[in-house]
């Protein structure tokens, strides 16, 4: 490299980089400087961390079995003290410990809904929109009827079909959420379609799916990734809900949803054993929340860059 | 014949309420070599023809023939390695996220051309780019540099022919030059055939041996470099059109 002393800063910065991935990690930095600028979207980004590692490192962090409860003469619906941070439940079991252990059920349901739904969209929106005509057609009606399907019945339906369990209900969920994300990617892909560097492209002789895959696709992920991290409050409160039905995780699962159900018959007498659930439901909802508006400050491609 | 007959070409877009007849029976020959100019007004049809000719626009009536045949539609893959275009606009030419290294690379991948890293490079130098421009994004670049990068892109599947619309009127006056210079420059070293849109007569007169002058989609007449220099024109239209490019005349006091 040059002889003058470069800091990592600058040469993340540098107005001309010297190979491809310097200019791909300057791009990622610029954005990563915007978006910590960004408050409310660094707090968010902050309890999405948080959650990531509760879920990574429960055996470490939970004090208790998350299944077993202790002595159930003894133990039973104690309120909240040093011993149990958050009081125990009807079965003498450690609410923080099912909290904790319950991060784990909450991110995989987000992730797995996330990794479904995000490209079954932009696959349907970018190739209805891309083509147009009968293809565009087809494709959005089938997508209106899956917009028709209302989540909870169709979840129930899968119940019905497959029985109860956290899988199902998140394919429940993937399932009802990826046409709003077609429908988005579509509206993205028409106003492109047209522009010049797509016609630039078709006179290479790109075929329809380079075309598709890199260079409609790349201005799409942005606000589809905006979407999808607003929508992840949203996926937690479905499968929180489930839950709550008894048709998401099943007991003795440390479920969020299924610990408030559990919980609602003491609401009034021990209250901590279906607030601290409805508690950490509200802080995750609200840390993507913040977050997916951190995102669309920073990736919105109708900002300035 | 020549390289590039347009022979009585309609373009017709949209069906029958609201159909738009872009152009009426254009016909004209490029030879191997020239440079061709099409001006016009707004509207009347010229960028369609060069749309047309690389089959952005549908061939309505007529044909477009490249070495005497017929080309089909759509066109094939080898087509695009003989003719390129560059378009106007070069902040929308550019796409926003690919650098420029990309940019040149993805046409050398699609055609399957060998020795990638080296003609990345002698394009950019062909365009008076330097190699620090090569993993830049477009945002990072002035429009006279998207230009020429737009430019390097055309190139780089070494084609006979290019097809220019309207490639400076985006660009400030002295860009303007600066472009003018390297697309005659380019022409010169590889004996390229251009065939250029404008309603610049100025650029058309400096840079294009024949020209055509369309109204309402259709071809009015041909003229010449020199007719065009000595305002010779035959008919009113091509008149008022020379006239107008002459700029703002105060009224004489009567």
């Amino acid at each position: 490299m040059s002889d003058t002393p470069m800091t990592r800063r600058d040469w993340l910065l540098s107005d001309q980089p010297a190979s491809r991935n310097q200019a791909r990690l300057g791009q990622f930095y610029r954005t990563w400087l915007a978006f910590r600028s960004n408050t409310l979207a660094m707090v968010g980004l902050v309890i999405i961390g948080v959650l990531v590692l509760t879920a990574i490192l429960a055996p470490l962090i939970a004090p208790y079995d998350p299944l077993i409860g202790g002595d159930l003469r003894t133990e039973r619906l104690l309120s909240p003290s040093l011993s149990h941070l958050m009081g125990t439940d009807e079965q003498a079991r450690d609410i923080f410990s099912r909290l904790v252990w319950g991060s784990q059920i909450t991110l995989v349901v987000v992730a797995l809904v996330a990794v479904i739904a995000t490209p079954l969209g932009i696959l349907v929106g970018t190739v209805a929109g891309y083509f147009g005509g009968w293809v565009d057609t087809v494709l959005m009606r089938v997508t209106d009827i899956f917009l028709a399907f209302p989540r909870l019945v169709l979840a129930l339906a899968f119940v019905a079909a497959l029985g109860p369990g956290i899988q199902n209900a998140i394919i429940a969920i993937a399932i009802t959420s990826w046409p709003p994300y077609a429908r988005l990617a579509r509206a993205e892909t028409l106003t492109i379609r047209e522009s010049d560097f797509i016609n630039a492209a078709r006179l290479q002789g790109a075929s329809s799916a380079r075309i598709i895959w890199g260079h409609v696709v790349p201005l799409c992920t942005s606000s589809i990734i905006i979407r999808v991290t607003l929508d992840m409050a949203g996926i937690i409160l479905t499968a929180a809900g489930l839950g709550f039905l008894g048709l998401g995780a099943q007991p003795p699962q440390p479920e969020w949803g299924a610990m408030i159900a559990s919980g609602r018959r003491f609401l009034i007498d021990q209250w901590w054993v279906a607030t601290m659930p409805g508690l950490a439901i509200f802080v995750v909802s609200l840390g993507f929340n913040f977050l997916g508006d951190g995102l669309r400050d920073v990736l919105d491609p109708k900002g300035d860059r | 014949m020549g390289l590039l007959d347009v022979i009585n070409l309609d373009v017709i877009f949209g069906e029958a309420p609201q159909q738009v007849h872009a152009v009426k029976g254009v016909s004209f020959s490029v030879r191997e070599g020239e440079s061709y100019g099409i001006v016009g007004e707004s509207g009347s049809g010229k960028s369609t023809v060069l749309r047309a000719i690389c089959g952005l626009a549908p061939v309505s009536g007529g044909a477009i023939e490249l070495g005497g045949r017929e080309v089909v539609s759509p066109r094939g893959r080898d087509f695009y390695k003989t003719v390129q275009m560059v378009f106007q606009d070069p902040y929308a030419s550019l796409h926003p996220r690919h650098t420029i290294d990309r940019v040149l690379a993805e046409p050398l991948a699609i055609q399957g051309f060998d020795n990638r890293e080296e003609r990345i490079e002698r394009a950019l130098s062909d365009v008076g780019l330097g190699p620090g421009f090569r993993f830049r994004f477009p945002h990072q670049l002035s429009g006279g540099q998207r230009q020429r990068v737009a430019v390097a892109r055309a190139l780089i599947l070494e084609p006979k022919v290019l097809l220019l619309d309207e490639p400076t009127s985006a660009l400030d006056a002295s860009i303007q030059a600066e472009v003018l210079n390297l697309l005659d420059r380019l022409r010169a070293e590889r004996g390229l055939t251009y065939v250029m849109v404008s309603h610049d007569l100025a650029v058309v007169a400096h840079m294009c041996d024949r020209l055509l002058v369309m109204q309402h989609g259709r071809a009015v007449e041909e003229l010449t470099r020199d007719a065009l220099r000595a305002r010779t024109a035959t008919t009113d239209y091509t008149r008022q059109l020379l006239a107008a490019s002459e700029g703002y005349k105060p009224a004489e006091p009567k």
